[in-house]
């Protein structure tokens, strides 16, 4: 938070007016009494549209709340038994023995067994949600407290599945089991008026430290209305827009949390040439398939003042696409920032302003492209808007149109999109280069392909320890010989920034040490919940 | 006595003068407008991140918003957007009027009380409604504004045309024609088409307002224009998240430039009216 006490303060003085006037109305907090109150009231995002099935995909993004996981992520992001107590991984990779521990019981009083943790695997795997479970053969309960989850390949990523996937009651989990969830967690459902909010109780039977608070209650409001409710003190945390965290509310106390949610410009990676997909969107684009072009626009933006000026200071520069997790490689980063560098690499490439009309060509083509963002993200705006602007000066005309993603769809394969991606998981980073994964659903637009990144992913899934997938995950990004799919190598993306969530947080609202939050879907500040505390 | 009558016929020409002047002084500062956005285009897109949130000043004098653009550039770009806007859907609706109204002179009967119908049923519905459905069902962009308000605001002028013609049609001189044997086109020709000009004329303008009125509110609510165009609805709608942050011009400016503008295009149509209406007495 240091870092941004300046700018907070800066920021705040521009809303000194209409924050003396606010200042007067409420009190700091609803809940703000001399005793510690039992209930949060949270304004900290939208509602799940699907519900609360872990199995279709529910607490993907971590923190299913009402389930608990096998295992969980401590707050330096390593992994620590959680439902599980011990697990182990075969030597060929391909079985994963888990002890569950017997102490636990679901919310309904019946105990958590290994046939439970096997019925979930099973039925995830079977369900084709959002989690993917797709690598599993077979889940077995061995005994009371074993499971063996076999594997049709090894998957080193599939440790990620142990984390996300909250486990189910066999015996109760029917038809509306996303409504009524059953399960193992620290918080039971009581109420849920779709669209309004959500209330939990305390689950006093979890197995694990009981959270101070006996009722959390989530409120579904838009980030204006999440702002509005923290300055009149009815919620104890809201989740504010970056644009809006300079406002100082009184009694409230902001607190940014880092991500590896991020953005970067996808760009096509094959020339046009005349290619479509089965459903007839262009493949290819002519400019932003050289080499040059594409580490010319990572050289040439500038990611500090973006942080700056679009993310108003809460974020970070992005150089790919997990920066700060265990499998990061920062050799692959690139100088920015650096102009005559980008245009000295356009210039050897053959890209010169022939005509003297600002915009360089080669061989007849003009260093134009379109840079696509959704029309109603105006974050997205804001940096596509500005990385046209930083690219003009070295020759490159970048157009950028904002659309519905109903014509993105149509046209990402042949125009540079900003995306927005950001996974705890590094499988994300291997369907985003894959080979294997170009054209599939969002996944790989650019089709690129490169064979030893493409080596470095296989060797990184096959690997039975994280230690050893971590030195591939590395390697792919940069392998020390010009190779890689980062900014170093291919630069395949230009990623720009990482957003920090940013939090109004009550004063006397402890939430320990934040850990770094996935892309911004579901809740991910809950994630250390029972470790929340009053101090005041 | 030569005095005593020049005096009131200077003042008529005064009035008339002064109406004239009106009406080119406003005719002036919308096109001025209209050039003033198109060479603002650019500017109006060019970030700055070092200038972001800038109040007033010498150098830009709207302020500048988050990105450090410049509100003048895209209080003009957008107001320029308006006028095109409106001109296309006035125009549309205007001509659906005229058509409408001189169907159901020129036939009568069943085909003037199908428009009659028409007119109440479209009167009758709440106009935000209509508007805000339709372009929910066009999905929203510049060409849906157009068609939308283009299909909305043609009732009311329906009417009034529809009143004078039927006049027209019940008038002697027409009794003549077809007692001649003229045929319904040569009457809807030369009797109804000189009577109805200048209403109609007048009408279109007077539909101008509304239009760009309507467009801004489309646009506001994020069913108009594309929010990367800057239309003055998208600017207001921008502007709101700021407005708590203290960032007073990003809403004001455009909002009066609006009002302005509206209010010119209003002085130029009551003024043609006056001008044209052979009843205006005072002039």
């Amino acid at each position: 938070m240091a870092p941004h006490g300046r700018t907070a303060r800066t920021m705040a003085v521009g809303g000194a007016m209409v924050l003396a006037v606010s200042a007067c109305g409420g009190t700091a907090g609803g809940t703000a009494t001399s005793e510690s109150p039992t209930e949060l009231r949270l304004a900290i995002g939208g509602e799940p549209d699907d519900g609360f099935d872990p199995t279709l995909g529910w607490g993907r993004y971590g923190s299913p709340l009402f389930q608990s996981t096998l295992l969980a992520r401590d707050a330096d992001l390593g992994i620590v038994p959680d439902l599980a107590t011990d697990w182990s991984v075969s030597e060929d990779g391909l079985v994963w023995t888990v002890d569950v521990r017997t102490d636990a019981r679901f919310s309904d009083g019946e105990p958590v067994t290994a046939a439970d943790v096997a019925y979930t695997f099973t039925t995830a795997s079977e369900s084709g949600g959002l989690t993917d479970v797709t690598a599993l053969a077979e889940a077995v309960a061995v005994d009371d407290d074993t499971v063996e989850l076999r594997l049709q390949r090894p998957q080193s990523t599939f440790v990620n599945r142990l984390v996300s996937l909250g486990i189910v009651p066999e015996h109760a989990h029917g038809d509306d089991y996303a409504r009524n969830p059953v399960g193992s967690g620290p918080f039971a459902l009581v109420q849920w008026d779709e669209g309004q909010q959500l209330i939990v109780e305390r689950n006093d039977d979890y197995y694990g430290d009981l959270p101070d608070f006996e009722r959390i209650v989530f409120q579904f409001t838009g980030e204006d209305a999440s702002m509005a409710a923290a300055s009149a003190g009815q919620v104890d945390m809201a989740a504010v827009p970056s644009q809006l965290a300079g406002t100082e509310v009184p009694g409230m106390r902001l607190v940014p949390v880092p991500s590896v949610d991020n953005r970067g410009i996808m760009f096509p990676y094959v020339p046009d040439e005349g290619r479509t997909t089965e459903d007839g969107a262009p493949i290819g684009n002519d400019v932003t398939s050289d080499l040059a072009v594409r580490q010319a626009v990572n050289s040439a933006v500038d990611r500090e003042l973006l942080v700056e000026g679009v993310l108003e200071g809460f974020g970070s520069p992005a150089t790919g696409p997990v920066d700060g997790l265990p499998w990061y490689e920062p050799a692959s980063a690139v100088g920015d920032a650096d102009p005559a560098r980008a245009a000295r690499l356009l210039e050897d490439a053959g890209w010169v302003d022939g005509d003297g009309d600002g915009v360089r060509e080669r061989d007849g083509v003009r260093a134009e492209f379109a840079l696509l963002y959704p029309a109603d993200d105006s974050l997205r705006q804001g940096l596509a808007l500005a990385v046209a602007d930083m690219l003009a000066p070295i020759g490159l005309e970048v157009s950028a149109q904002g659309e519905s993603w109903d014509v993105i769809d149509q046209r990402l394969h042949a125009d540079a999109v900003l995306f927005g991606w950001g996974s705890l998981d590094p499988t994300e980073m291997y369907n985003l280069y894959s080979s294997s994964r170009a054209g599939v659903e969002y996944w790989n637009p650019g089709f690129y392909a490169d064979a030893d990144v493409d080596a470095n992913f296989d060797a990184a899934l096959a690997a039975t320890d994280q230690e050893t997938a971590n030195e591939h995950w590395r390697a792919a990004q940069h392998d020390g010989a010009g190779g890689g799919f980062g900014p170093s190598g291919d630069a395949a993306w230009a990623w720009l920034v990482n957003l920090e969530h940013t939090y109004l947080v009550d004063e006397c609202l402890d939430l320990g040490a934040p850990r770094i939050e996935p892309h911004g879907h579901g809740w991910p500040i809950t994630a250390g919940i029972a470790g929340w505390r009053w101090t005041c | 006595m030569t005095a005593l009558l020049a005096l009131p016929r200077l003042a008529l020409g005064d009035r008339r003068r002064r109406t004239l002047a009106y009406v080119g002084l406003s005719l002036l500062v919308v096109l001025g407008v209209l050039v003033a956005g198109g060479l603002a285009a650019d500017p109006a897109q060019t970030t700055s991140l070092a200038d972001r949130n800038l109040g007033p000043s010498a150098d830009h004098w709207f302020g500048t918003d988050r990105l450090g653009r410049d509100v003048l550039a895209r209080t003009l770009t957008g107001l320029r957007l308006s006028l095109l806007v409106g001109v296309a859907a006035a125009s549309i609706s205007a001509v659906i009027a005229l058509l409408l109204a001189c169907l159901a002179a020129v036939f009568g009967g069943v085909v003037d009380r199908a428009v009659t119908w028409l007119v109440d049923l479209f009167l009758s519905l709440p106009h935000l409604v209509l508007l805000i459905l339709l372009a929910f069902a066009l999905g929203g962009g510049t060409r849906a504004v157009v068609v939308v308000v283009a299909l909305t605001h043609w009732p009311s002028l329906t009417r009034v045309l529809r009143g004078r013609a039927g006049e027209v049609m019940s008038s002697d001189y027409v009794a003549v024609s077809r007692q001649l044997g003229r045929g319904r086109w040569w009457i809807a020709r030369r009797h109804l088409a000189g009577h109805l000009t200048g209403h109609f004329l007048v009408g279109a303008v007077l539909l101008f307002p509304h239009a760009i009125l309507h467009e801004a509110a489309l646009s506001f609510l994020g069913l108009g224009v594309d929010p990367g165009e800057p239309s003055i609805g998208v600017l207001l709608a921008e502007s709101m998240r700021y407005l708590t942050a203290g960032a007073w011009w990003l809403a004001v400016l455009p909002g009066l430039c609006l009002l302005v503008v509206v209010k010119l295009v209003d002085t130029i149509g009551e003024n043609t009216r006056a001008l044209l209406d052979p009843r205006s007495h005072h002039l």
